[in-house]
């Protein structure tokens, strides 16, 4: 029993995508640009060449948010999308009816369809592939060269992830929803 | 041993009682033959091909869709929901619209609307029904649907409560008609609330489906589980012109000439209320200063699918209802057509609309050049599986029409 949830010290993304090649790799996920469980997005610099703020051009990796609210487990009319144990939201395919209705409820547009189980697929913190085995890593996290990434228990004050977000300031995204994600951004 | 044989002849006595419940409900028998002997005018040989028709698209649309999956559709990760959702809400719209026209005679009991009450109690049988064919090509697993919203039921969606009522809904109308076939009013009238309840439930959680999208903020909030209710009704009174002026030929006699009239001046209160919604639901949208809300709407009224909605929905026919005072039934008829397509268009756009926003995890730059707005059409199975659900619905209203009488028996 834990709260997991994820750290990301984003502004050292480099951009490299080896975390959604990890992911797609660790976990079974289909190719296509439509099929991804995470990945890294970017904003336009402000302002007008040569006049570029390049600190606002940073690169945003992202994914599901893992709220603790989470509007696509409220509006599951089956419970195929549940909270498990550790606080990971995420989603039983053998009930899941495929009426897309957490895609569109989900404001982080985390979700997406497996067209080989036609079924909603996102992340699960590689709960069924790399912490079924006993490991205590991400495939995202293991493999980001510049260590963006700090997957831990939120419960545990001396896990890596709580010194952190006692020490760092951080924001989440789309806070003024309620959904109270556990994907933070530290500055 | 003695009171197995009770048993036995309790079981026996209520088999018994099923079967003459049944055996008594007043049917008229038909063959194929009696379906084909239709007056051979060129209309009913235009409609009753483009039924045909529409029938075989629904067998293709179908057949691509087990053939392909969801990837016959143009869904996407952006736009969830194609017009297959759409219709359903066109016809589901068009079945609780009809229960509330069809209850306004058997459970109100005013009694001018008397005359249209078996009918329009099965046309909200039919039009459900083909709502649910539909529906039942865009679930991705329908079957598993049926054993998850029993076992699994999840109370806090209003897809679980929509669907679920739904089904309580068509139980509780067939046995309504049952009744008035049967002419036992009491219980019509009984089953006839029953039924309205569950439906005006099922229809608002409908409307609460996209009104508890907190993350589309053009969408979320009191407005749809209200304005569904409201719209249903405008429905059902489009559909009873429909078929009122297909059963009279729009040469209505004295009495169904002034229920149409009195429905007419309802339609026309009813059309200037949602105006009068529409326009608030602009105005705050635009000016209402919420995250997203306002270019959503703006971009809403520049697309002519929304004029579309306006002009054929509610300029024209309460247009034509203020001019002939609600008198003018031939004229309200094709009104009513009219009004049938722009409220196709109400339900494509609201979809539609819904997702129009991109949701914009930072993916613009890398992942899809810069989406202003989430682009849709469907594709040709969708389309066809949409038109096959209005060839199923008019198909099976035909049959009803020759099976049973629809007509109000004080009237005939």
């Amino acid at each position: 029993m834990a709260t997991y949830g994820m750290a990301l010290d984003y502004k050292n993304c480099i951009n490299c995508k080896a975390c959604e090649v990890a992911c797609k790799e660790e976990n079974g996920i289909e190719l296509g640009a439509e099929k991804h469980r995470i990945w890294v997005g970017g904003n336009e610099p402000d302002g007008i060449w040569p006049l570029l703020n390049a600190a606002s051009a940073a690169f945003m990796p992202s994914q599901c948010q893992h709220c603790e609210e989470a509007p696509c487990e409220e509006v599951c009319p089956t419970h195929a999308t549940y909270y498990d144990d550790n606080g990971v939201v995420r989603v039983d395919s053998d009930k899941c009816i495929l009426c897309s209705y957490c895609m569109n409820a989900c404001p982080y547009d985390a979700r997406f369809v497996d067209s080989r189980t036609m079924t909603v697929d996102k992340c699960n913190f590689c709960s069924n592939t790399r912490l079924a085995r006993g490991e205590t890593t991400t495939a995202c996290q293991n493999t980001c060269p510049t260590k963006v990434r700090i997957f831990g228990d939120l419960d545990d004050p001396n896990s890596e992830i709580s010194v952190l977000l006692r020490t760092r300031e951080h924001f989440t995204l789309k806070t003024h929803l309620g959904t109270k994600p556990k994907l933070f951004y530290v500055m | 041993m003695e009171e197995t044989v009770k048993k036995f002849n309790i079981k026996e006595l209520r088999l018994k009682d099923v079967k003459e419940f049944i055996a008594s409900i007043p049917y008229n028998k038909i063959t194929i033959k009696d379906l084909l002997s239709f007056e051979k005018t060129t209309t009913n040989k235009i409609i009753a091909g483009t039924i045909v028709l529409f029938l075989g698209l629904f067998v293709i649309g179908v057949l691509m869709y087990l053939m392909h999956g969801h990837h016959a559709y143009n869904v996407t990760r952006e736009h969830p929901w194609g017009l297959l959702i759409a219709v359903y809400i066109f016809f589901v719209v068009s079945s609780t619209g009809l229960c509330i026209v069809g209850s306004l005679g058997d459970v109100f009991g005013f009694k001018d609307y008397m005359l249209i009450s078996k009918r329009a109690i099965f046309g909200s049988i039919v039009t459900i029904m083909a709502g649910f064919a539909v529906i039942a090509f865009e679930i991705g697993h329908p079957v598993t649907m049926l054993i998850y919203n029993v076992i699994s039921p999840g109370l806090t969606s209003a897809i679980w409560w929509m669907g679920t009522l739904y089904g309580l809904y068509l139980t509780f109308m067939i046995i309504e008609f049952i009744f008035l076939l049967k002419n036992d009013m009491k219980s019509a009238r009984t089953f006839g609330l029953i039924g309205l309840l569950v439906g005006l439930a099922a229809h608002s959680n409908l409307g609460g489906v996209f009104g508890f999208l907190n993350a589309r903020t053009i969408s979320n909030g009191v407005f749809y589980p209200t304005y569904f209710i409201l719209t249903a009704f405008i429905t059902g009174i489009f559909i009873a012109f429909i078929m009122m002026g297909f059963r009279y030929k729009i040469n209505f006699p004295k009495e169904v000439q002034t229920m149409l009239s009195n429905l007419a001046k309802i339609q026309g209160l009813l059309i200037s209320i949602l105006i009068f919604f529409v326009t608030w639901k602009m105005l705050t949208d635009i000016y209402g200063g919420m995250e997203n809300r306002s270019e959503v709407a703006i971009h809403i009224l520049g697309s002519w699918t929304f004029w579309a909605e306006v002009i054929l929905a509610m300029v024209i026919p309460l247009y034509l209802i203020l001019k002939s005072k609600g008198q003018d039934t031939k004229k309200l008829f094709f009104a009513s057509l009219s009004g049938m397509v722009g409220i196709f268009f109400m339900r494509y756009n609201l979809v539609h609309d819904t997702q129009l926003k991109p949701l914009q995890m930072m993916k613009k730059e890398l992942y899809q050049l810069p989406p202003e707005w989430v682009h849709y059409f469907p594709s040709a199975a969708e389309i066809m599986i949409s038109l096959g659900g209005l060839g199923i619905c008019l198909a099976l209203y035909y049959v009803g029409t020759k099976l049973f009488n629809l007509d109000s028996d004080t009237h005939h």
